[in-house]
């Protein structure tokens, strides 16, 4: 990996993520998100680990973006439902992150033409088969651990969810009283899909 | 993993089981009493199969954990620290609304964290166990929701710990790309195989990364520069939930920066600087700002803040002193002593308290030895071991840190000691004064009866502070046999 290709995607991640953190919409600073993540993996994949650099879009931009914008577009459905879904993406939302993206992509494509990997101090490509043995391997125990700790993330995530439930009354109250627009929770969206239906 | 290394690692692998088990207990049929007989049998099933592990030990069991004295010892105080815990938060649970099983269940993941801890040689598992407690704490701490402080407690640990960990896991990088090892074990031998021309760059990256390190150790531990999270979590969590972080929460985490940091074999210089400044810091900030406390559980948080800072000087001479033997038995006993009186002390605020609260100021406490007297004499033994008063275990164990401080001369910071346990002084022996001024003619709020479980636990707990504190050879001849790491 050569020099202006890192410090192009490094410079890249870092304003990414600084307009993620001082962005006031969370779309908007999710799109960045995003864009830092890949940045991140485009670094992976330029110093010869392209496995790494594949995981790091299918989990972190992939699924974990997704599902944090699907969240955050769930919670914005409400009375004013129809208004704030026009105004969710409008052009000067997302041409931020797209420029950076576009930027990405080109970098990407020069960097996968380039036919050996470039001259990195990171020797040789790791593939996903050594990944495997060495989680299954060595480092059994670990896998073993990291499946404890999702599990206590799980219930906890399920305790503190259930109890949201279990006071609907308090909830409600806080929600309506402080109108904010996206305050509503899930409770309007499911009286507003029934009403689509 | 051969067998040989699934016996070794028995203990371990009961305490999962355990989790395991009464995850599928509350599936099944979800009753307090149930929940609470599995939690013990399992915890009390881990600690038999120490015995069978002992004999493996010392033993690398795949390059995260090992087994030796010193994991075992450590891992024998937090599972029987979380037994009485357990029984401690049955009785608080009791008394709530609400689902209850699933705290048990938390706060055995949460165990298991702190256990791998004690024994993890590998950042890989260092940092599994580290997140294994943070995640199982977030929701141990906000578990009783929006009415009290507990989910505003919940998401300021959450905020904080998850920011230290980023500072974590940026100085294990940093370690990383100087030494190009992962294991506690081969840090030595990877600093002695630096070049010459590079050992500069490789120093200094190896110090900030250390640096980073400490910082994600020192947040955990509640020390002085991280610890404005600590008063606000303290008073927002249950009070069991309270005595799972001062005690397992920061031992496991006490037993892990001591392997971390020996593993080096020559400490820089610049980060004993580092770690006798946070001592100091901790010992002055922690009873400055307890004396201007008016809330029991917002002082034990302050002083807990000073006990760790005490406990920091036991690492500092480990790290000055040729062989730390002394040093680290220093530590394990003051741990010991540490866990005891503060469990103790959790434990009576936790007795006390009824459905719509705890007694949290220090006014709820006016008289309570002409009302309850049996428990107000364990939370005076509490308080005087806090404070380091002879015939209770915290004072052999402050004792024990300034011989181990006194023996590699690092003067400034047993002098702090000494001098910041009289202020403390002051503000435990206030709490004392307010137990036996005359109670108020109008009934108190928290004078609930106490359960035979409880009375028990803290009976336990009064006996073992006395017992240290008068007559503590048998377990200094048990901290005698710890390796030297």
């Amino acid at each position: 990996m050569n020099a202006l290709a890192f410090y192009l995607a490094a410079v890249i991640a870092v304003a990414a993520t600084l307009l993620a953190i001082a962005g006031k919409n969370a779309v908007q600073s999710l799109l960045y998100l995003a864009v830092s993540l890949l940045a991140v993996s485009i670094i992976f994949f330029g110093y010869g680990a392209p496995f790494i650099a594949a995981l790091e879009v299918i989990i972190y931009a992939g699924s974990i973006i997704v599902l944090f914008i699907f969240v955050v577009m769930m919670l914005n459905l409400g009375r004013r439902a129809a208004q704030a879904e026009e105004q969710l993406l409008p052009p000067h939302i997302w041409i931020g992150p797209a420029i950076l993206a576009a930027l990405l992509a080109v970098e990407m494509i020069y960097l996968a033409s380039m036919a050996a990997p470039a001259a990195a101090p990171a020797q040789a490509a790791v593939s996903p088969r050594a990944v495997g043995l060495a989680l299954y391997g060595p480092y059994l125990l670990g896998v073993e651990l990291s499946s404890m700790l999702l599990l206590a993330a799980l219930v906890g995530a399920y305790h503190l969810g259930w109890r949201r439930q279990a006071f609907p009354e308090v909830k409600d109250g806080e929600s309506s009283s402080s109108a904010a627009p996206g305050g509503d929770s899930l409770r309007a969206g499911g009286r507003r899909s029934a009403g689509a239906a | 993993m051969t067998a040989s290394d699934a016996l070794a690692l028995l203990p371990w692998i009961v305490l999962a089981a355990t989790a395991i088990v009464v995850m599928m207990g509350i599936a099944f049929r979800r009753r307090h009493g149930l929940t609470l007989g599995l939690s013990l049998a399992g915890l009390v099933a881990s600690l038999v199969s120490l015995y069978l592990a002992a004999p493996l030990a010392p033993r690398q069991v795949t390059p995260l954990l090992v087994v030796d004295r010193y994991s075992l010892f450590f891992f024998g105080l937090l599972v029987a620290a979380e037994l009485v815990i357990v029984i401690l938060l049955y009785d608080y649970l009791g008394r709530q609304e609400g689902p209850r099983e699933e705290l048990y269940l938390l706060s055995l993941i949460a165990t298991l964290g702190g256990a791998v801890l004690v024994a993890s040689t590998h950042f890989a598992s260092f940092f599994l166990g580290l997140e294994m407690m943070s995640v199982s704490l977030y929701a141990m701490i906000a578990y009783l929701g929006p009415r009290r402080l507990s989910l505003e407690a919940g998401v300021k640990y959450l905020v904080l710990a998850a920011a230290s960990a980023a500072f974590l896991l940026f100085g294990i990088a940093l370690i990383y790309a100087a030494l190009g090892t992962l294991a506690f074990n081969r840090f030595a031998a990877a600093l002695a195989a630096v070049p010459g021309h590079a050992a500069l760059a490789n120093t200094s990256m190896l110090a900030a990364g250390v640096a980073l390190v400490l910082t994600g150790i020192g947040f955990k531990m509640a020390v002085a520069p991280f610890h404005l999270w600590t008063p606000d979590v303290y008073q927002g969590a249950a009070a069991p939930v309270t005595a799972w972080i001062s005690t397992l929460s920061k031992g496991a985490i006490v037993a892990l920066l001591l392997r971390f940091l020996l593993s080096f074999h020559a400490a820089h210089r610049g980060i004993l600087l580092v770690v006798s400044l946070i001592a100091i810091a901790s010992m002055i900030v922690g009873n400055l700002l307890a004396l201007l406390q008016d809330n029991v559980k917002r002082i034990l948080a302050y002083s807990s803040i000073a006990h760790m800072g005490y406990l920091l000087v036991a690492v500092l001479a480990a790290l000055r002193a040729g062989n730390p033997q002394l040093a680290i038995e220093a530590a394990a006993f003051y741990l010991v002593a540490y866990f005891l009186t503060t469990l103790a002390a959790f434990g009576v605020i936790g007795a006390l308290s009824n459905s719509s609260g705890e007694p949290e100021l220090v006014d709820d406490y006016r008289g309570l030895f002409w009302r309850r007297p049996a428990v107000a004499t364990v939370f005076v033994f509490s308080l005087f071991s806090l404070a380091g008063i002879p015939a209770t275990a915290g004072f052999i164990g402050k004792y024990y840190l300034v011989a181990a401080g006194a023996s590699v001369a690092v003067w400034t910071p047993v002098i702090v000691l000494v001098a910041s346990s009289v202020i403390g002084l002051f503000y435990y022996l206030r709490i004392v004064m307010t137990l036996f001024a005359t109670p108020d003619p109008l009934p108190r709020a928290f004078s609930g009866r106490i359960t035979p479980w409880s009375g028990v636990v803290l009976g336990v707990m009064l006996a073992g502070l006395v017992w240290l504190g008068f007559d503590p050879n048998p377990m200094i001849r048990l901290l005698h046999s710890l390796p030297p790491l």
